[in-house]
């Protein structure tokens, strides 16, 4: 229940933002008329789904983006934040989802962008250092300060962030989302760190959808839903059905229905996959399983350990340095797209804006892309329109992606319906292997379900699916079997993921634990 | 935003971009105008405007502004060859390649069909069909070397393609002066073109307009019909919007950035060929034409849109003619013509440019949609009490 | 052939080399910090013809080169930074904002001599060869001790003054660009603005700055063609320097000593190509030779890169990555 009374109950706000509507240029209403507020010393769980909100309300607090209309007032002081060098200026720090780090600079040097320590007109590199090694140990955030930033592990890329914030004198800290990218373990380090910082008065901004670390961690959250504020509670006085409902609006039951896999012949094999990167790194080390007709293979596994350059290897955009690759006993290492798509591989692309969609042409020229040399679509020299027309209006029906037209520019589409017109290409132009990077990253309940949905369909009628997934929850959910890949190796593998708990998961995730060979071989159905 | 409020914002905007480029010509021609005095100048100056506006299609004689047809086709023969220059243009940088070869292109294009209709002889209705064909084709083969290297090895096919124009420049300038001119003349041009490889006018009124234009609005549909009606174009599209997409979807990103500057290319040689046939006795270019340049500023007028270079080429010839009967009659120098192009080209690309005007007409609709919305819920609301 | 040789192997000609890659440096420079900055600005061609204008014109009719070059760095740092408006501000996509101004400096470097020239002198020129003497050019400087010593002094002493500040200006651009803090922002802007953004650095401020840069080096670029490699501005007269420079920024791989040395390497075709015309050959074959070189030196820098690129995918990459590891 909204705690009114606490609100009001005269305690000095460092933050409030009052009544505010955003309207991007695109048409879209981001936030309307939202109140937010923000006590000092406090945990505050920003919530919502993707798309509700929470990440604009925080861009106009950081000066990134500037409200249509409302007010924002920090420590009494009413401001016109128009850039984040005045956000910082008073006080406020942001941790982006996307890290904000330039790869080719050093920790140190990351570390006082736009306040270099001079020595004359130079900059004062053992200045640099010494800053960032004093504030490491102050905040007991450790971090390597020569290292360049390209070269050092996800973790500590978040706490060269969350330094780079405090160096400038943060006293509000927003983190968006900071435990997508983190392993269980790093999360539990980084909630010591938070509530460390707490005990010092930092107040915090947690933005997240996960109920339990929000359970965990946080004082107070706003929940937010399409633009618009749901209301501010004690953290303690909800329960996560609660939250649940008030953020989603109806409870979202998300086990998707399936039934026992009947897997059959060895559709995908790759065996011993190796790839060093331009750095000399290597990304991939003997990699080998095999994915059959009729089951999905999960590969879980924190970002960064392979999973991209893996899926790289599988869909042509790279080769390996040494192993094979074969779809239904054809080699397909050195294959063009068009010819992997011929032997009826498809993919969901992890980023849908890069290679997904071409956001300023229409969704019929979208839903066309990979079959727009077929027979069906052409007359002559000249393509068939009507059949065009016919095929997008019945993928745009049967994938219910909310539309005004066919003609319409799939980049004016929400998260949702974009990956909904991706997948609706991807999974129907008859594909014998689909490779789903992160297929629901990033949008809202009713898509996920739907492609969660779609994609046990297809495995059950018999068509192979590896799903390449950082969501804990819909790997283990919707995989028959799984592995985990660590550091370019696969750490291990479950054949049956029923039984599985996350906590076992997490270990092998951050290479705690790792199984014998013998057993991870037995992905590998010879 | 809703379709008609994109059209009208679009139309705005082009044509506050023109009014600004207007006022800048009509500022730097007060600036050149005679006059001693302030009125005296500003008298010159409206005299300037004058024929600049109306010049080119009207003349303005004793009894006063009489329109001229012979006017009229002067300005559309002017356009043949931007129209393929512009063609050109908006098929290379659909495909998102920045070759700025056009303007060796047509040079090349124009000389090969010269020399055809100079040396080798055939029957009258084929010859300039073969030598107009024989340009494209020669022009297509140059666009290779920087497509190519684009595709291949990644070399910027815009420094390839300027650095192709001057070298193409100096070789034919080199091949007339040595071998090809015709030494009883006073300049360096070639011998005539062969009276079976002359292309007809269309018009017999002392204007160079030729059956060439209408081969060039057939040309304009043709490209039109490729660009938004085959799977060739299709991927021109896609490939200029996000390449990796086209890459990832199968398509052959490599062929068609190659085809996209070879079409180019060919269709630049086609317009210097028929410029050749349909204006010239003799080929006597000895620098670059500049078709190439304003052959960039029609695609952007024009938003890449095959359909739309007719009226942009109509408007940039229009332009042309009224600022070379300024130089005549005002006293302004021609040039100015250059700046007028590089302003309207800022302005007409500016994505930004009268953003805010946009951003309320957005606003505006996004808030009917919404009042929509509300109203039908409320409707809806009604309907189930009821 | 050999006496062709000797004819190349004299200070003269090393002199040459030197003073025609000078302009094409003061270009390259100015692509390469835009290219760090994170865009290409092709209009390097336009800014120089425009600062090459109002160089010789101011420098006539102030009577004094120092006026002349201040003249013509201003106008190009204010060419620069109005590019930099409609790019940044007004979001016109930076290519067609250079070919606009190369399309300006083309005629409309003319248009503006033609007009200027008829208010002040009269008539209207198409070039300022006319006005222009020696007196009002950047003066050449001889540098003492240097200019004794054989061959090298030759080859050495006696550049113009911009000659020398080129070459300082390379040595320049590198301290700037690695150890000052606008250079570390200058390239964080390039590779992550927004990280850069997100720490208070004003992206558009520094991308400001960095065309207003590639401006100020176009300035002096200009002032070194109409009043020192030249007497006087005429149409066309940078004829494809600026684009020469995109090419020794690529090829140089965006770093100042590579594009000092490819600008060097052009200086040499450019300068070869005037013996070739010097001992007989069509000048219309030997004025392409820098522009073929340019085609060829990127065709090479390509296909070095490229070999680098297959040595690190193969078992040795496999290899070495074991040794690291190790």
């Amino acid at each position: 229940m909204p705690d009114e009374k606490t609100v009001q109950s005269g305690e000095q706000y460092v933050v409030q933002m009052k009544a505010i509507t955003k309207v991007y240029p695109n048409g879209v209403a981001a936030n309307q008329g939202v109140d937010f507020n923000l006590r000092k010393g406090e945990i505050h769980a920003l919530m919502g789904e993707n798309g509700a909100g929470k990440s604009t309300l925080m861009k106009m607090l950081f000066g990134l983006e500037q409200p249509t209309s409302g007010e924002i007032i920090v420590n009494g002081e009413k401001l016109n934040l128009t850039s984040p060098s005045v956000a910082i200026s008073k006080g406020i720090g942001m941790v982006h989802q996307h890290f904000m780090l330039v790869p080719s600079l050093s920790v140190a040097e990351n570390m006082v962008l736009g306040m270099v320590p001079r020595k004359g007109l130079f900059i004062d590199q053992a200045k640099a250092i010494e800053i960032t090694r004093e504030y490491a140990e102050k905040y007991n955030l450790h971090v390597e300060p020569e290292a360049k930033v390209m070269d050092i592990p996800v973790g500590m890329k978040q706490k060269v962030e969350i330094l780079k914030a405090l160096v400038r004198g943060a006293k509000i800290l927003i983190l968006d989302e900071p435990t997508a990218v983190l392993t269980t373990q790093e999360t539990t380090e980084l909630f010591k760190e938070l509530l460390h910082l707490k005990e010092q008065g930092y107040t915090i901004v947690f933005i997240s959808h996960k109920l339990n670390e929000i359970m965990q961690i946080t004082d107070r959250l706003t929940i937010m839903r399409n633009g618009r504020s749901m209301g501010v509670y004690n953290t303690r006085d909800v329960t996560k059905e609660e939250i649940s409902r008030l953020m989603v609006g109806r409870d979202v039951v998300l086990t998707v229905q399936k039934e026992q896999a009947q897997p059959t012949d060895t559709v995908l094999r790759v065996r011993d996959v190796e790839y060093v990167n331009e750095w000399n790194k290597k990304m991939l080390d003997k990699v080998s399983f095999d994915v059959r007709k009729g089951e999905i293979l999960g590969i879980a596994g924190v970002e960064g350990n392979g999973q991209k350059e893996l899926v790289d290897m599988l869909f042509g955009f790279n080769t390996p340095n040494a192993g094979s690759i074969t779809v239904n006993g054809e080699s397909v290492i050195g294959l063009s797209q068009q010819k992997l798509r011929q032997l009826g591989v498809s993919l969901v692309p992890e980023d849908r804006m890069i290679y997904g969609i071409a956001s300023s042409a229409s969704i019929e020229e979208n839903v066309i892309s990979d079959r727009c040399s077929d027979k069906r679509f052409n007359k002559g020299p000249l393509f068939n329109m009507k059949a065009i027309h016919a095929e997008s209006d019945r993928l745009i029906e049967d994938y219910t992606v909310l539309c005004k037209s066919r003609k319409q520019q799939v980049g004016m589409l929400s998260g949702g319906n974009i990956q909904k017109v991706v997948v609706a290409r991807e999974f129907s132009n008859d594909p014998v292997l689909i490779l789903a990077d992160q297929p629901t990253r990033g949008i809202d309940v009713g898509a996920t379900e739907f492609i969660r949905k779609k994609l046990v369909e297809l495995s059950r009628s018999g068509i192979a699916v590896l799903l390449i997934s950082a969501d804990l929850n819909e790997v283990m959910e919707l995989s028959d079997s799984l592995i985990v890949m660590h550091n370019g190796h696969i750490a291990a593998y479950f054949e049956d993921t029923s039984a599985l708990s996350d906590d076992v998961m997490g270990e092998y995730m951050l290479g705690l634990k790792q199984q014998p060979e013998e057993e991870v071989r037995r992905v590998c159905h010879d | 935003m809703t379709k008609k409020r994109e059209i009208i914002f679009s139309l705005v905007r082009g044509l506050v971009a023109i009014c600004i480029a207007l006022l800048v010509a009509m500022l730097l021609i007060f600036i050149s105008a005679e006059g001693a005095t302030f009125a005296a100048k500003l008298k010159a100056t409206g005299e300037a405007l004058r024929q600049l506006l109306l010049g080119p299609l009207f003349r303005m004689g004793k009894n006063g502004t009489v329109f001229e047809f012979k006017r009229l086709t002067d300005i559309l023969a002017s356009m043949i060859p931007i129209i393929f220059t512009g063609l050109a243009v908006c098929i290379m940088f659909s495909a998102n390649q920045f070759n700025l070869g056009a303007e060796g292109g047509i040079m090349l294009g124009a000389f090969t069909t010269a020399m055809i209709a100079i040396y080798v002889p055939m029957a009258a209705f084929i010859h300039p069909l073969v030598a107009v064909i024989g340009g494209g084709v020669a022009v297509a083969v140059m666009m290779l070397l920087p497509a190519l290297l684009k595709t291949k090895l990644n070399v910027s096919e815009m420094v390839c393609s300027l650095m192709l124009n001057y070298i193409i420049m100096y070789l034919i300038k080199f091949l007339m002066n040595t071998y090809l001119a015709d030494k009883s003349k006073g300049q360096i041009q070639s011998y005539e073109f062969l009276e079976t490889s002359k292309i007809a006018p269309l018009i017999d009124n002392g204007s160079k307009l030729s059956w060439g234009f209408i081969v060039a609005i057939a040309v304009v549909v043709l490209c039109g019909l490729f660009v938004y009606r085959t799977r060739w174009g299709y991927a021109i599209r896609m490939i200029g919007i996000n390449q990796d997409f086209s890459r990832y979807s199968g398509m052959k990103v490599a062929s068609v950035i190659v085809l996209s500057q070879v079409l180019g290319g060919f269709l630049a040689g086609i317009g210097g060929g028929i410029e050749m046939l349909g204006r010239y006795k003799t080929f006597s270019w000895s620098s670059l034409p500049g078709y190439g340049w304003t052959g960039i500023t029609i695609a952007i007028l024009a938003g890449n849109n095959p359909c739309f270079v007719p009226l942009a080429a109509f408007f940039m010839a229009y332009l042309t003619k009224g600022c070379e009967l300024m130089a005549t009659y005002a006293n302004v120098p021609s040039q100015l013509i250059d700046i007028i192009q590089g302003v309207i080209f800022l302005f007409f690309a500016a994505e930004q440019f009268l953003s805010g005007y946009r951003q309320k007409l957005v606003v505006k609709s996004a808030q009917e949609e919404l009042a929509r919305k509300q109203a039908e819920q409320a409707q809806e609301g009604g309907a189930l009490h009821a | 052939m050999l006496n062709f040789l000797k004819m190349l192997l004299t200070p003269e000609f090393f002199f040459s080399i030197i003073r025609i890659s000078a302009p094409i440096l003061f270009a390259t420079l100015a692509a390469i910090v835009v290219e760090k900055a994170g865009f290409c600005n092709i209009g390097l061609e336009g800014l120089m013809m425009f600062s090459a204008l109002s160089g010789s014109l101011i420098s006539y009719y102030a009577g004094s080169w120092v006026w002349g070059l201040l003249a013509a760095v201003v106008v190009g740092v204010l060419m620069s930074l109005m590019m930099g408006f409609f790019a940044f501000q007004l979001k016109t996509d930076i290519t067609l904002v250079g070919i606009a101004v190369n399309m300006m400096g083309s005629g409309g470097t003319l248009f503006l001599c033609k007009v200027i020239t008829n208010l002040t002198e009269g008539n209207a020129m198409a070039s300022t060869t006319g006005l222009i003497t020696k007196s009002l050019c950047i003066p050449d400087i001889t540098i003492p001790l240097v200019n004794k010593i054989p061959f090298l002094g030759g080859v050495l002493s006696g550049h113009n003054l911009l000659t020398y500040f080129a070459f300082i200006c390379c040595l320049l651009t590198s301290i700037l660009l690695y150890k000052t803090s606008l250079g570390l922002n200058i390239r964080a802007v390039g590779e992550n603005p927004n990280a850069a953004s997100s720490v208070g650095v004003s992206v558009l401020k520094i991308k400001y700055i960095a065309i207003g840069f590639s401006g100020l080096m176009c300035g002096f670029g200009g002032a070194f063609m109409s009043m020192a490699y030249a007497q006087g501005w005429s149409l066309d007269m940078v004829s494809g320097r600026g684009f020469i420079a995109l090419a020794a920024q690529a090829m140089g791989n965006g770093e100042c000593l590579g594009g000092m040395l490819s600008s060097l390497v052009f200086g040499f075709a450019q300068a070869l190509g005037i013996k070739f015309s010097a001992i007989g050959l069509d000048s219309n074959l030997a004025s392409p030779i820098p522009y073929a070189v340019t085609i060829i030196g990127l065709v090479i820098f390509a296909l070095v890169r490229r070999s680098r690129e297959k040595k690190r995918h193969s078992s040795a990459g496999l290899e070495k990555a074991a040794a690291a590891a190790k």
